[in-house]
């Protein structure tokens, strides 16, 4: 069972706040359905090549946070009902990635349409991969 | 770097160094080395060919003596306890020592009448998973082949402390890879203790917890992955701007990179980074690799002051 989750080596983060933010995003946006199962801690872990206790010390943090639940001799699902994903706080992490985007762009000289078009590029491509790979 | 006294072999150490060093003749290959690995934790050694990596291994072992100092298993003397304290641990040395002419059924066998917590099933399991055959003497084994085997074999009696020397020393990206998830799932299934000398820092990033590096026989950084996640960074700040203003962060290193200027700092600080103001254009850790060349390179050692 693939889940995209993606550790950054350059992510200032430790790696369990990268599993933990990127499967709650997963979990908010709906790619992931409420009570859906995930991967065992061990075969995420085998799957990202860090070490058990990441995966699992991030497991255990959403699942304090209702996000995950895990149910005994089964495994670890998303919760059936998921607390809703705090509007500001979407609105922060989209304005964050932004500003990373935008200094990117600028630093490579790109003027504001050019870097607009590029997204409007890179989204289409995203969506289509996302089809392409259901 | 603590050097701290007086906790050697108590609480939760599984391994430890104090003072140790080993001299060959003339040559100090470590010089005074002081590290503790404690239960559950996965340590990582790391350190150019020759900065003492293997002699630190084989003192742990009771292979060797050190000329000065202590090397700590289950808090006792190293050398000492070696016949007691080998039962409790699992060893993946740098070259095979397994018999040449003998195949894995036999040296299964043969560690099954020697360790009474053999878990055979479990053995054999994991030898088919990962293609050993059972029926090929180790010398025509491939290295992969070779160091599953062994990995496989020093796991067998469920140990305490698994103690490995590059283990992926000359092996292919898909054996290399066999070989962390072997590691990762023993880690998932019993959480064992992890002591190992290793230069593939890529294999290595995510599975330690904490890291140690070797500058000719020093142990020039000694820290948990996340902090040092949590203090170097590199900084791409736009041209132009007041680097010298992190100063106080530790800089490491300075360059012009594209449309700007790349700092690499030691101690990061959001606020003072906040202060200088202009807004870096990037702000990224280092990763191991980099971590570990600005340390041997000579600049990052030590830590937080």
């Amino acid at each position: 069972m693939a889940l995209r989750v993606q550790i950054d080596p350059t992510d200032p983060a430790p790696i369990w706040r990268q599993i933990e933010e990127q499967v709650r995003q997963l979990v908010g946006a709906g790619v992931v359905a409420p009570a859906a199962p995930l991967p065992s801690v061990r075969d995420l872990a085998r799957a990202l090549r860090v070490n058990p206790a990441t995966v699992a010390k991030a497991y255990q943090r959403l699942c304090e946070q209702g996000v995950l639940e895990v149910r005994r001799g089964e495994g670890t699902f998303v919760a059936a009902h998921v607390p809703r994903q705090d509007e500001a706080r979407r609105r922060e992490l989209l304005a964050g990635a932004a500003r990373r985007y935008v200094a990117a762009a600028a630093g490579v000289g790109a003027s504001q349409e050019e870097a607009v078009t590029a997204v409007r590029a890179a989204w289409a491509d995203g969506l289509a991969g996302e089809r392409g790979e259901g | 770097m603590s050097g701290s006294q007086g906790e050697d072999g108590v609480g939760g150490w599984v391994a430890a160094f104090s003072g140790s060093t080993v001299r060959y003749r003339r040559r100090l290959a470590v010089d005074g080395v002081t590290l503790k690995v404690s239960r559950g934790q996965v340590y990582a050694l790391l350190g150019r060919n020759g900065a003492g990596k293997s002699s630190l291994v084989r003192c742990l072992l009771g292979q060797q003596r050190l000329t000065a100092g202590r090397a700590l298993l289950f808090g006792e003397d190293a050398w000492a306890s070696r016949p007691r304290a080998m039962a409790r641990v699992g060893v993946v040395p740098e070259e095979s020592d397994l018999p040449p002419d003998l195949d894995a059924d036999t040296l299964v066998a043969w560690c099954q009448r020697v360790y009474p917590r053999w878990d055979d099933a479990r053995v054999r399991q994991r030898l088919r998973r990962t293609g050993v055959p059972p029926r090929t003497p180790v010398n025509r084994l491939s290295r992969g082949q070779r160091t599953q085997l062994a990995l496989t074999l020093a796991l067998g009696h469920g140990p305490e402390l698994l103690i490995l020397d590059d283990p992926t020393l000359g092996l292919d990206a898909v054996a290399r890879r066999e070989v962390w998830d072997t590691l990762i799932g023993e880690l998932a299934d019993r959480g064992t203790t992890v002591f190992l000398a290793t230069h593939d820092l890529a294999g290595v990033a995510g599975v330690a917890d904490r890291v140690g590096i070797l500058v000719e026989g020093r142990l020039a950084l000694d820290e948990e992955v996340d902090a040092l996640r949590a203090r170097l960074r590199r900084l791409v700040l736009p041209a132009g701007a007041p680097w010298q203003a992190l100063a106080p962060m530790g800089i490491l290193s300075c360059q012009e990179a594209l449309g700007g200027v790349e700092v690499v700092v030691e101690r990061f600080d959001d606020a003072l980074l906040a202060a200088v103001g202009g807004g870096p254009l990037e702000v990224q850790a280092l990763t191991l690799e980099e971590t570990f060349v600005a340390v041997t390179t000579g600049q990052a050692g030590g830590g937080a002051p």
